[in-house]
């Protein structure tokens, strides 16, 4: 039964990836990997397309650039870039995710349906032609505009943010107050190493931001899947009542019938899939690159000191977490997500 | 007095079972070299050699590791802490199946990793140290590919 609500989804997902505009790799140095949706890698390509669900990773001498209608986006070393799509009120939304590292936007004319830009904390709508995003490893985020304006959005609060100014959100958190910055004033390493620091200082307090994180996306995920099942089963029995209308009263009346009903419940549905995989590819992101990478550090500062309270008391936090992804964001995924 | 056809037969099951037990000691030195070279490695502190030996993603216990700079990182981190692989000896050894998964952790992601990532060529070697802990290791049993670590578990 799961299995078959599973295909239903994938497909419906399929169709309405249909529609997503790919981004085109113009340039590449370095290492720089593709991963696709269908879970297979290889070294990114001038040339190649880079479709929603697919994700590119630069190396520590990687670097790479890609357009997408009229969107330049300069990626930097360290970076891992994800090309995503929710919907939002009945439209298709593109969305850029950076999980890691920084990378630069650059619009050569605002057409008034942007991608929106995505870390692991924020989200920011896009109202400017040239800003730069950075994604610390504590899944905190960085935002700083160059020209334009950018309304970046977390916990509930909206900063605007026009040339020359910029806004730090930490992960779960309002963004801050809009400060005087410059992308090229920011050096990402150090900043970068900062936050990396202030999580390990702190590990079982951290862990607890990403918990709740986790538990809101967890409340999203639920959210659009049971509703996704509520439109699966109407649309289940529209297909029924479709086929009965075609038996009594001929093609004519059952295609005025499955226009009227069935065209809207699929896009509803179709859009219901959209929002709960974004969702759960979102805490893919925060458990792969914030939460993963944070246990790694700490298993190997920790590996000759188990019982270590600092590292037994994260563990506890740690297995949560797993625990809670498992159970709520696990059935959402599939092989190729990993 | 037995006929030249039992004879034959005789020869031929003797040079199977031959043949089989070369496989198995073939295997078993395989096997013993990977985790000594292993062990020579972390012992030695040579993090650059491991991480240039690891394929990606690389698993750590329960964690896909998809970026190559932070399976370096890890590698680093534990020769850095002072980590050693004392007295390694191989312990139990297996071809790695897409069940091996349970052996690092049992969840969504891990048993992904092994259908999508883990090739047939792939063991599951333990390495015994004296000081009575184990660690888990996934290697690929490849006269090829320089990249053959794919895995590390423990210690435990």
């Amino acid at each position: 039964m799961n299995r078959t609500i599973a295909f239903s989804a994938v497909f419906l997902l399929a169709a309405w990836a249909a529609f997503a505009v790919p981004a085109d790799i113009t340039y590449t140095e370095g290492d720089a990997t593709l991963k696709l949706k269908n879970g297979k890698q290889q070294d990114a390509q001038i040339g190649d397309k880079m479709n929603t669900g697919d994700t590119l990773k630069t190396g520590s001498d990687g670097l790479a650039e890609l357009s997408q209608a009229g969107v330049t986006v300069k990626i930097s070393s360290g970076t891992v870039f994800t090309l995503m799509e929710r919907d939002v009120n009945g439209k298709t939304q593109t969305v850029m995710s950076t999980a890691l590292g920084s990378i630069k936007y650059k619009y050569g004319k605002l057409s008034g349906s942007e991608p929106a830009i995505r870390t692991n904390g924020a989200i920011a709508g896009v109202r400017g032609t040239e800003f730069t995003v950075f994604a610390g490893a504590d899944g905190s985020s960085l935002i700083t505009v160059d020209s334009g304006e950018v309304d970046v959005q977390s916990g509930g609060k909206t900063v605007q943010l026009t040339a020359a100014q910029g806004t730090e959100v930490p992960l779960g958190k309002p963004p801050g107050d809009p400060i005087p910055i410059k992308s090229d004033q920011i050096d990402y390493s150090k900043w970068n190493q900062d936050k990396l620091d202030s999580m390990l200082a702190d590990p079982v307090g951290t862990m607890a931001t990403l918990q709740d994180a986790l538990d809101n996306y967890a409340r999203d995920v639920a959210d659009y899947y049971g509703q996704y099942l509520v439109s699966k089963k109407q649309l289940d029995e529209v297909v029924k009542t479709a086929a009965q209308i075609f038996k009594e009263k001929g093609q004519d009346e059952a295609t005025k019938y499955q226009q009227e009903f069935y065209y809207p419940l699929t896009h509803q549905a179709g859009a219901l899939v959209l929002n709960y995989r974004y969702n759960a590819l979102a805490a893919l992101s925060l458990r792969t690159y914030v939460t993963g990478r944070m246990y790694l550090a700490l298993k190997a500062r920790y590996i000759l000191n188990p019982d270590d309270p600092v590292w037994t008391d994260f563990l506890g936090r740690y297995n949560a977490f797993l625990s809670t992804f498992e159970q709520s964001i696990s059935p959402q995924l599939v092989d190729a997500d990993i | 007095m037995q006929s030249p056809i039992r004879k034959l037969v005789g020869a031929a099951a003797c040079a199977i079972l031959l043949a089989l037990s070369s496989c198995a000691s073939l295997q078993h030195g395989w096997d013993q070299g990977s985790v000594t070279m292993v062990a020579d490695l972390i012992n030695s502190g040579k993090s650059a050699e491991l991480a240039s030996m690891s394929g990606s993603p690389f698993l750590v216990d329960g964690e896909v590791v998809p970026l190559k700079a932070d399976v370096a990182g890890f590698w680093t981190g534990i020769v850095k802490a002072g980590y050693k692989v004392q007295g390694p000896q191989l312990g139990m050894t297996a071809p790695a199946t897409p069940d091996s998964y349970k052996q690092f952790a049992d969840t969504m992601e891990v048993r992904a990793f092994f259908k999508n990532y883990v090739k047939k060529d792939t063991r599951l070697l333990e390495l015994k140290t004296s000081g009575g802990t184990t660690v888990l290791l996934l290697i690929k049993d490849s006269l090829f590919s320089k990249k053959i670590i794919q895995g590390f578990k423990g210690p435990f």
